[in-house]
């Protein structure tokens, strides 16, 4: 298959995978949106004012982040339970276009969340359409970040009991500890270096300047508290998460 | 022409300090355009063998070669000509069958036209048109896995692995599929099937192998198969005899209220005429291909075993 068939192949993944099932299932978005609803309440209720529109970039990355989580999922569930992703496998499909077609539509359950975030967004915060621009370059990092992570540990178990709570634990570690509803400033100055162990931290603070929040890590090193730093960061992971997902994980099993 | 070549293959699976050997040594050659049928017990190796064949998983030893080409070294070369139905696969359960069948093809480069016709003709020829814009959620689990085998056969790829292909079909349904298997190989696509329906394989393959224990305990035909017992006749009686009255005559042995006796042809005459003298009633059939498979595992295993 040339170049452009498997692309064609990972569009058609992501219209039966993604959006099929989101236009027979409306429900299912609001699923997607819940959680990081249910977190901004909480914020909106118990913290200051101030803090409100980091919690609404917050629940944006969080929709991004958590489409890794759905990845790991639903490549376990079509892989260990469907026995599906073995029928891609003995194919023309290359596992380019099937982590592609997988994520896509995992972007697709993920869209609706995160064009509303962005809505409530544009209504508390002073973000003009650059910063909206470079938000949505900053989220879509975060999802080929989040989803290749995904797609990796997928492959890693042969048991879906054993998958779910490894999920549940990457993914919250990613999204809910670091700073990414509340301004990184609010860690205790002397455990700040521990929120740089999380990528979603270097994607967090690149949105909150985006959007033109303060609140990043400031080390009085000039390099690091750059935004090219946190933008060099996130991009060296997702390359690496990436190329595990391409030669390290099990499209085929050892 | 073998299109499928195996040397030497064989698979240790390793998992938390234990190993198993799946697979032996195993050396087999399918040709092309052969409806070929791969029987053993569960856990004997089939399905390792499949997994290897269609590029799912690595040999620990030997070499499997798919139209000339190494499956191991060259899976992007080998995997456009084959398609697989895996053992206990199921549907996307949103989609209907003909959304499945249609969305395999494409997403396998075929044309929206070529698909279009493929899955009426298929959906038909499967007996699936009556249910095919009913989504799988609300399929029963047969049709579900007709819907499977006929999503993999509508791809017309020149090497069909199919893994158990009739699992929980009713015997309607299991001719019907059967039937399509036929016209596939009819139109020049090789198949390999496990099954562990006897009959099936009797009826669908030009050549079958035995596995037990990841070795290859024979190839053949089945009629050949068949002829390794040495008896061709299988006498049934209902009350009259008592197993040690047949035992002189071949193997017994007892199924619910009846004995039965696998015998040769020289040996029906007297036995059918004492039946009916006791007053028992006597059926005459040829050996089946399960009670060559029986023996032959059996022996296999006693092997084995000593």
């Amino acid at each position: 298959m040339t170049i452009r068939s498997q692309a064609y192949a990972a569009f058609r993944i992501c219209y039966f995978n993604g959006i099929m099932p989101l236009w027979r299932s409306p429900l299912l978005i609001a699923a997607v949106f819940l959680t990081p609803f249910s977190f901004l309440f909480f914020l909106y209720v118990i913290a200051p004012r101030a803090l409100f529109p980091f919690g609404v970039v917050g629940g944006v990355l969080f929709t991004a982040l958590f489409t890794g989580n759905g990845m790991l999922n639903d490549c376990a569930y079509l892989r260990l339970e469907r026995q599906l992703q073995q029928v891609f496998v003995a194919s023309p499909v290359s596992s380019l276009a099937y982590i592609l077609g997988m994520a896509l539509s995992e972007l697709a359950f993920a869209i609706p969340a995160s064009v509303l975030f962005l809505a409530i967004l544009i209504l508390v915060a002073p973000v003009g359409p650059l910063g909206v621009g470079a938000l949505v370059g900053v989220l879509l990092l975060t999802w080929l970040m989040a989803t290749t992570l995904g797609f990796f540990v997928s492959t890693m178990f042969s048991q879906l009991r054993e998958i779910w709570p490894i999920g549940t634990l990457i993914f919250s570690l990613l999204s809910v500890l670091p700073p990414i509803f509340y301004p990184a400033t609010e860690i205790p100055a002397h455990w700040r270096w521990v929120a740089y162990l999380a990528p979603s931290t270097y994607a967090a603070q690149l949105a909150d300047r985006a959007v033109g929040l303060g609140g990043a890590i400031t080390t009085g090193v000039g390099v690091v508290d750059s935004p090219y730093f946190d933008l060099g960061m996130l991009l060296a992971v997702t390359l690496l998460f990436g190329l595990a997902a391409l030669y390290l994980a099990r499209w085929r099993e050892p | 022409m073998a299109v499928l070549e195996a040397r030497g293959l064989s698979k240790t699976y390793a998992r938390r300090g234990h190993s198993t050997r799946a697979l032996d040594r195993v050396d087999l050659d399918i040709r092309q355009d052969q409806l070929f049928a791969f029987l053993g017990r569960n856990g004997a190796g089939k399905t390792t063998f499949i997994k290897i064949a269609s590029t799912l998983l690595l040999p620990t030893e030997g070499e499997l070669r798919l139209f000339g080409h190494d499956v191991v070294a060259e899976p992007s070369t080998v995997r456009p000509l084959m398609a697989l139905v895996p053992q206990e696969g199921k549907l996307f359960f949103h989609m209907t069958p003909r959304e499945h069948i249609r969305e395999y093809l494409r997403v396998r480069g075929t044309s929206r036209e070529t698909a279009q016709s493929r899955a009426d003709e298929i959906l038909e020829a499967m007996g699936l048109l009556a249910y095919q814009d009913t989504i799988a959620l609300r399929l029963s689990g047969g049709l579900q896995q007709r819907t499977l085998v006929a999503m993999v056969l509508a791809t017309q790829a020149p090497f069909l692995f199919l893994d158990e292909p009739t699992l929980g079909m009713d015997p309607f349904a299991r001719r019907q599929v059967w039937e399509v298997i036929r016209r596939a190989a009819r139109h020049g696509s090789t198949v390999l099937l496990t099954t562990h329906y006897l009959d099936e394989a009797e009826q669908l393959s030009d050549e079958l192998a035995v596995i037990e224990g990841g070795r290859v305990l024979y190839k053949g035909t089945g009629e050949a198969l068949k002829s390794t017992l040495g008896r061709e006749v299988r006498l049934q009686f209902s009350g009259g005899f008592r197993p040690s009255d047949l035992e002189p005559y071949g193997k017994v042995f007892r199924e619910r209220d009846r004995l039965t006796l696998l015998t040769t042809r020289s040996a029906v005459r007297e036995l059918t005429d004492r039946a009916l003298s006791l007053g028992s009633e006597v059926t005459v059939g040829p050996v089946t291909l399960e009670e060559a498979f029986l023996e032959l595992v059996g022996r296999g295993i006693e092997e084995d075993e000593s």
